[in-house]
């Protein structure tokens, strides 16, 4: 076929596309409200999401209102009230120190929602950098980053938590908790990076990445203005599912007595604590497992509502 | 094949060699002198000089580190500071218990997980499918050891003492001592319990993810092949559907591996069985440092093996993967 030569009023007439990356910073122009706006009707549109999200707000407001909403100090003990059975004065039962177990539980709330919470954030603020950068650049900055998350992946999840509360050395407190929360967050980190990475991967190829290059924008804005807010699916999706995961493993490392200690209430500690007395008095073994069983279960639901929302292909 | 499995195998050197500097590492990071813990009450600085060179504590970490690498390798595990025991008898004798509640666990999972999912992908969005996935989600949102009180309150003591709350009774054979109980019968009353508690976990994760890829296989080309040219459905679905649905399953069920490892550390805790999670939990609360670092090497070892025996399995059970070969 003869090359055919444009005119000079050809090319002015030309009109090129809209830039991609104006369209996929979708996250936070006016356009794209119409993506988020179908992500939120196509959740409002799943029943087990909304329950799961009645359930974790439910959850959230009672933590909040923790010291309102409980009838008793936790804490307080009643040595002439030991090991009563529910009843209109203490609706859940007392324990071997004569301590409310419907208080403890409304206050385990906290540690256990605070610590949930706390731990993926932190996971989220060190892993997602770590994947960008990973992903991004590649070479030598990928295999170190790389390397050292398999190092932590090398060791089971709850073995690794085990031995960085160990080195920690539990204790009491809002700083014992915080020692949870860190040993819970190193061993998530591994989990965000990777999964970044594996996205940024993907994007970073694509043309209007190529284009902001030759745009001259700078990587960082590039990273964080164009490349990221392409990832937050994911990431959004993990870290609600995650929620979960930690609430599990806090309550598993209470248990075992590694995790939150007393006199602060712990919906494991309160399990592992009254193991000895539940042939005699099995409801203080039910109080704590229920609510862990029902927090777990709401971030669950909504996790998997959510995932499905952002990508209905999963589903 | 052979050839991916000795590269496999040079991947897996580093990988411990990493990991006993880390264990190491971690282990001195611990606050506390071990000395002083031995000693406690009777603690004298002469002592404590004594033991820290007979120990081995008085020598730079680096000189420390290689003496304890080199003495893994011959199979000098240490003794424990406490009670003086060789380190590697004594996870060599738990591992066993350890090994049989995580098989066991596994079967259990499997168990309910294979007819589980393949029905619910098979009935998508029927009553069937809601059930298998409703109880799947019930089974991951309850804590393993919360499973095991509930197991607890039933059968030991609501059903008088069906199944025993604790303790533990050897295989035939397995015995470590000179006298103790041994039952095949016995043992089973002993482990069904957790066996069950930690399996269900995992048997919820397992049957949302061969839904999943029965679902995706199902659907595929070459099953409907298969239909038109007049294969039996049952034929169809366990022939070629389940064989290719169980690729990912098998790769999940490894890393699950790992999951079982840390839950059965905590059940082995709530039914006093004397495996490997207790002796390192053990270990821990009295601060025996040999004695953590040898249940944490052997389970993080154990680990790494069982994620290289699935790596094998999922080249096996793919042809199509060989890591870094042409097709």
């Amino acid at each position: 076929m003869p090359h055919e030569v444009m005119s000079k009023e050809a090319v002015a007439d030309l009109r090129l596309p809209a830039a991609q990356p104006r369209e996929h910073s979708s996250w936070r122009w006016g356009k794209s409200e119409s993506l988020l706006m179908q992500t939120l009707q196509r959740l409002m549109r799943s029943k087990t999401a909304i329950f799961g999200l009645a359930i974790v707000s439910l959850l959230l407001v009672v933590s909040i209102f923790a010291d309102a909403l409980a009838p008793y100090s936790p804490t307080h003990n009643t040595p002439d009230e030991t090991f009563q059975q529910p009843n209109r004065q203490h609706l859940l039962g007392t324990d071997q120190f004569g301590r409310d177990m419907l208080s403890r539980i409304i206050h385990g709330s906290r540690i256990s929602l605070a610590v949930g919470l706390s731990s993926v954030l932190l996971a989220i603020f060190v892993g997602v950098p770590l994947g960008i950068v990973s992903g991004f650049y590649g070479g030598k900055v990928d295999t170190l980053v790389m390397r050292a998350m398999d190092l932590i992946l090398a060791f089971p999840v709850f073995l690794l938590a085990i031995i960085l509360m160990v080195m920690f050395t539990p204790t009491a407190g809002i700083i014992g908790t915080m020692k949870v929360v860190s040993a819970i967050a190193i061993v998530r980190i591994p989990i965000f990076a990777r999964l970044v990475r594996g996205s940024v991967l993907s994007i970073k190829e694509k043309e209007y990445i190529e284009a902001c290059r030759a745009v001259g924008q700078h990587d960082v804005k590039i990273l964080f203005w164009h490349i990221l807010p392409n990832c937050l699916a994911p990431i959004i999706v993990t870290a609600t599912l995650g929620i979960a995961t930690a609430i599990i493993v806090e309550a598993s490392l209470s248990f075992l007595g590694l995790g939150t200690q007393p006199p602060t209430p712990s919906w494991g500690w309160d399990l592992k604590a009254n193991v000895p007395w539940i042939q005699e008095h099995p409801w203080l073994a039910l109080g704590p497992g229920v609510a862990i069983f029902i927090t777990v279960l709401g971030f669950n639901l909504f996790g998997d509502g959510l995932r499905d929302a952002l990508d209905p292909r999963l589903k | 094949m052979r050839e991916y499995i000795l590269k496999r195998l040079l991947q897996v050197i580093p990988t411990v060699l990493m990991i006993t500097l880390v264990v190491f590492a971690m282990m001195q990071a611990i606050p506390g002198d071990p000395i002083v813990a031995l000693l406690g009450d009777a603690y004298d600085e002469e002592d404590a000089i004594r033991l820290r060179r007979e120990y081995g504590l008085d020598k730079p970490i680096v000189e420390q580190y290689a003496i304890w690498l080199g003495k893994l390798l011959r199979g000098d595990w240490g003794e424990s500071y406490l009670s003086g025991r060789d380190v590697l008898d004594d996870v060599v004798l738990r591992l066993p218990i350890t090994v049989e509640l995580i098989i066991l666990a596994m079967a259990v999972a499997l168990i309910i997980a294979l007819p589980a999912g393949i029905i619910a992908a098979l009935r998508q969005n029927t009553w069937a499918d809601y059930t298998a996935m409703t109880s799947a989600l019930v089974g991951i949102s309850i804590p393993d050891f919360f499973l095991g009180i509930l197991l607890l309150l039933v059968f030991s003591f609501a059903l008088q003492g069906l199944l025993p709350s604790s303790g533990w009774v050897y295989l035939p054979g397995t015995c470590p001592t000179v006298v103790c109980n041994e039952s095949v019968w016995g043992n089973l009353q002993h482990v069904i319990m957790p066996a069950i508690a930690l399996g269900v976990g995992r048997a919820a994760i397992l049957t949302r993810l061969l839904r999943a890829s029965m679902l995706e296989v199902i659907r595929m080309e070459y099953i409907t092949t298969a239909r038109a040219k007049g294969l039996v459905e049952n034929l169809i679905i366990i022939k070629h559907a389940l064989k290719n649905a169980l690729i990912p399953t098998v790769t999940i069920m490894g890393l699950q591996v790992g999951f079982l490892i840390g839950g059965a550390i905590v059940v082995e805790t709530l039914f006093a069985i004397p495996g490997l999670g207790t002796y390192g939990i053990n270990a821990i609360i009295t601060r025996d440092y040999q004695q953590v670092q040898g249940f944490i090497l052997l389970v993080a070892l154990c680990f790494v093996l069982v994620n290289f025996l699935v790596d094998l399995t999922y080249s096996f059970l793919d042809p199509r993967i060989r890591y870094g070969t042409q097709r």
